[in-house]
């Protein structure tokens, strides 16, 4: 028998990223109704770079960076990799981490995510 | 052979023509276009005036000692005014509905029962039996909601519905154990009333709620008798056409939709006077304004509405010209009924409802003009002769013969921002003119207003750009369905919203109404204006009255630059075998300088 494939999902890159971080990220895009599939990064990089490289490689072309230090970055595999749609500065929010799961969603979707 | 120069200031633009003038024969030099300074009419015009002559001067390459002879235009003797008021009212009294929109509810379907706080969960399978609404405040985490409505759940709570306050409802009933309603971003949620029985009902996706939306529903929901029933109608009412939905039954609450006094219009003509009532609707005023014609003045009812409204436009009128507010005679209304979003008094989640309101546009006639001061100031500057010559319309008509394709008589219909003014001349060269309230900046009103953008700026955008939709950051459709890709990725701020396309590139339009609706308010708006307008100047121009008398209708001002007016101008007077179309003076100059071009050769007509 055929393997289901699985479900398309944004993919979620981090380097260490805080757990709270996170977890807010993901609940966001859940609260917009799309999945999230989380890949830990065996390189540190650059919040904006790991959400291209995870844009790249999410079915949905969509894709979030967490770096170590909380800085959240949310990519299209179709934008310049220098020029996320959204760039959270470290030290942000529970509800910045939320809104920004949210505008990944919101990519998926195409509704207005700002 | 004679150097004159014709300068128009109108209310936002100054506009010049150069021209030799000799032995009846015109040749235009130069034009130029400036900003007006200062309210039309005043002597602060004459910097603009100064200006524009200027530019023409060295666009021609003719220094200002060469020149004869400055021509201005008489002001058109109008000035209009505005007021809105919404006439309806929705009342939420008690807190006792929700009826917001949230972007994502939780679970489907209707949950009814008592309203309980969420710290009070735990307590409850030792106190009353039934079905519980559960209402939890801002603060609270998703995880925490779900783990105690589930540890609830296993006691025995009968939980039917949650209420939150956070945007959480898709994450906690993604963890509940027993799936319920959720309703979530209910701001105010402190105001539930506890301990009242209570129905949430949420709809599944692209679906609209039937049972809180239904008089039936909610009498079955509440067990209500046919009084009572008659009383929450409004509720149902209220609620119709929303995804989600929370009402609380309370001993008092109330939902009441109100209908403002108005008051009384009266229109006093020249024959007899009309009274109408303004809660009778724009048609029925319209009508009542038709039977009064000519107008000597309108007044509103003390103390109402309408009363305000005519006050309002009386207190501009005295700013701008002086006159006492009891000089000034209203000479032309325009009514314009319109729906506008307006919050819910005593909601809870900024809940909107549509409200009915009235729009008015007035117009004043004023003798109060002072273009023989702005004329001695510009002879003055550029040390020449200066002087004030025709009235407004007739050199319209006269600038617009320049157009291609048009001759004797022509209508021409300008389309400002204020008064609507329309002017004929005929074969043997003689000219009336007419002016009627309401154009341009009644349409920036309505548009406002309907769209509840609350920024004149943005509505002034929605009424001159066309509409688009971003769908992509690489792609927009246009609203006639034309897709463009763009090289360069679009801003993330405009991201699958709908923007108004103008010079500075696509700007969002703030609102949740989709391009379809924003396109219907804006061209509504327009035709309710400007067609209702244009019908309504020219019949007053034409002979007896009758439109098909007229042959030509040259269409100017800075509206006839409109991307849709002019159409829906020639596809209204089509039935009346008329040419119609936006004017071309010199065949250069497009709607523009008529005023201008018909100075100079009103000079050269009269000159020896």
């Amino acid at each position: 028998m055929k393997e289901r494939p699985e479900p398309p999902t944004i993919v979620v890159r981090h380097g260490g990223a805080p757990g709270p971080v996170l977890r807010e990220v993901c609940a966001g895009a859940e609260e917009e109704g799309v999945p999230t599939r989380v890949e830990p990064s065996g390189t540190p990089a650059d919040a904006a770079v790991l959400a291209h490289a995870a844009a790249l490689a999410s079915p949905l072309e969509v894709g979030v960076g967490i770096d170590a230090d909380g800085t959240v970055a949310v990519h299209h595999a179709s934008l310049p990799p220098g020029a996320p749609a959204l760039a959270l500065a470290s030290g942000g929010d529970p509800p910045g981490w939320r809104r920004a799961g949210a505008v990944a969603a919101r990519i998926v979707t195409g509704l207005p995510i700002a | 052979m004679e150097l004159v120069v014709g300068v128009d200031v109108g209310n936002s633009t100054t506009e010049a023509c150069l021209a030799r003038v000799g032995d009846g024969a015109v040749t235009l030099l130069a034009t130029a276009l400036t900003r007006t300074t200062g309210v039309k009419g005043t002597p602060k015009n004459a910097d603009g005036a100064v200006t524009a002559v200027r530019a023409a001067l060295e666009r021609a390459g003719v220094t200002p000692d060469a020149l004869h002879r400055v021509l201005l235009n008489e002001a058109t003797p109008v000035i209009s005014g505005l007021a809105m008021e919404t006439i309806t009212e929705t009342i939420i009294t008690e807190s006792t509905m929700i009826g917001h929109n949230p972007a994502t509810p939780g679970g489907t379907g209707i949950g009814v029962g008592v309203t309980v706080a969420i710290g009070d969960v735990g307590d409850i399978a030792d106190g009353p039996e039934g079905p519980v609404v559960v209402v939890v405040p801002p603060g609270w985490d998703f995880d925490d909601v779900a783990a105690t409505l589930n540890a609830a759940v296993d006691t025995g709570v009968d939980l039917t519905a949650a209420i939150l306050a956070g945007d959480d409802a898709v994450l906690v009933t993604n963890r509940l154990t027993r799936k319920v309603p959720v309703v979530d971003e209910v701001a105010a949620v402190e105001k539930v009333p506890l301990g009242m029985l209570s129905a949430v009902e949420v709809a599944p996706p692209g679906r609209t709620i039937r049972t809180l939306s239904n008089s039936y529903g909610l009498a079955t929901v509440f067990g209500l008798d046919p009084q009572q029933t008659r009383q929450v109608a409004p509720v149902a009412r209220a609620l119709t056409g929303n995804r989600s939905a929370v009402v609380v039954r309370t001993p008092t609450g109330d939902v009441t939709d109100r209908r403002i006094p108005v008051g009384e219009l009266t229109l006093r003509g020249e024959a007899r006077t009309v009274r109408v009532d303004v809660d009778a609707g724009a048609e029925a005023i319209m009508d009542a304004l038709a039977r009064a014609q000519p107008l000597v003045d309108a007044t509103g009812e003390p103390g109402t509405h309408v009363g305000g409204m005519l006050a309002q436009v009386r207190d501009t009128m005295t700013d701008i010209t002086g006159q006492p507010a009891s000089e000034i005679a209203i000479r032309d209304v325009l009514a314009v009924d319109t729906m506008v979003p307006a919050e819910v008094r005593g909601g809870l989640a900024g809940e909107v409802a549509l409200e009915n309101a009235v729009a008015l546009a007035a117009m004043v006639r004023t003798d109060r003009s002072r273009m023989q001061a702005v004329a001695d100031r510009v002879a003055d500057e550029l040390g020449t002769s200066a002087a004030v010559g025709g009235i407004e319309g007739a050199m319209a008509a006269l600038g617009a013969l320049t157009t291609p394709g048009v001759e004797r008589p022509v209508a021409v219909l300008d389309l400002g921002g204020g008064s609507t003014d329309a002017a004929l001349l005929d074969r043997d060269g003689a000219c009336v003119a007419m002016h009627v309230a309401g154009a341009g900046e009644l349409v920036t009103k309505l548009i406002d207003a309907e769209l509840a953008l609350d920024n004149r700026e943005t509505a002034e955008h929605v009424k001159r750009h066309p509409l688009a939709k971003v769908e992509s950051f690489y792609h927009l459709r246009h609203e006639d369905g034309t897709v463009q890709f763009v090289q360069e990725p679009l801003p993330p701020q405009v991201f699958a919203r709908v923007v108004t396309l103008g010079a500075d590139g696509p700007a969002p339009v703030p609102t949740r109404l989709n391009l379809d609706a924003i396109r219907r308010v804006r061209r509504k708006a327009k035709r309710r204006v400007f067609v209702v307008n244009a019908l309504r100047a020219l019949r007053q121009v034409a002979p007896r009255g009758d439109l098909r008398a007229l042959d030509f209708v040259v269409l100017l001002g800075g509206s006839a630059l409109d991307f849709e007016v002019p159409d829906m101008l020639a596809d209204a007077l089509a039935p009346f075998g008329v040419v119609c179309g936006t004017g071309n003076v010199h065949g250069t100059e497009g709607p523009r300088n008529a005023v201008a071009s018909g100075l100079v050769m009103a000079y050269s007509e009269a000159a020896p």
